[in-house]
């Protein structure tokens, strides 16, 4: 047997965490890695609620802009607000990501694991960035999480 | 609203996440604004560093600057920008 879909995810997310230059993953990278995704259930959840990989990015950044904003910072040089590489891979996975990972968990055994069981603990978030991002981008939450537990319970989600 | 002490009756984090306009009474709103200046230090002392060393400044002239010791601003920043192709000052 090849390495599980969790597997996969978890390193292009911790991929993610290292082009954005943060120490751990965690759920947002998540979040994009599932954006990149070409094909599946990913973008086919994804692109009916807008979320392309592109909107992933601006609803990111977005919220980036909006915590500073709600410091009552605003940021003269723009090229600061990029996300910019690290050389260090991220040394752990952060709580926003174990969260995720949790939730999936108790949705199907590991080797069962696909995007919609991500993306589902993506919705249950009710704190930290990712949330905020959605909120911000006028994401619909609760049609995206009830079309994705629709394409759960096809797929026969247990056993 | 919230009668009592209870835990079983703190507010919702859900409700402050779906509003993210909330003014920094809100503990989502306040912690996310750390996190949001965390990352924008992050960034600005990378671009710093990296431009103070490019100009010729020694990790301890940096370290200084920082506030920090030479070890720290060395292990932080001395991969990152021997990739990025500056050449650093030997010692000093």
């Amino acid at each position: 047997m090849g390495r599980t879909y969790v597997d996969s995810v978890l390193v292009r997310a911790a991929e993610e965490a290292r082009g954005r230059g943060a120490r751990l993953t965690e759920a947002e990278h998540l979040l994009l890695a599932l954006a990149a995704e070409a094909e599946g259930d990913a973008p086919d959840l994804l692109s009916p609620a807008g979320l392309d990989r592109r909107a992933v990015e601006r609803a990111l950044a977005r919220e980036f802009e909006d915590g500073l904003a709600a410091a009552g910072v605003s940021v003269a040089d723009r090229e600061l607000l990029e996300p910019r590489g690290s050389a260090r891979n991220p040394s752990d996975m952060g709580e926003s990501g174990r969260r995720v990972l949790e939730v999936a968990m108790t949705l199907a055994r590991k080797r069962d694991l696909g995007p919609a069981h991500i993306l589902l603990g993506l919705l249950e978030l009710k704190v930290g960035t990712v949330p905020r991002a959605f909120a911000l981008a006028g994401v619909d939450v609760d049609d995206l999480k009830a079309r994705t537990l629709a394409v759960l319970d096809e797929r026969g989600k247990t056993d | 609203m919230d009668e009592g002490e209870g835990v079983a009756d703190a507010r919702d984090p859900a409700a402050d996440a779906r509003d993210p306009a909330a003014d920094l009474r809100d503990p989502g709103a306040e912690l996310a604004a750390v996190v949001a200046m965390r990352r924008l230090a992050d960034r600005m002392e990378d671009a710093a560093v990296e431009k103070a060393m490019r100009a010729g400044w020694s990790w301890s002239d940096v370290a200084q600057a920082l506030g920090v010791t030479r070890q720290a601003v060395h292990k932080k920043h001395a991969k990152r920008l021997i990739e990025a192709g500056v050449s650093l000052r030997r010692r000093r």
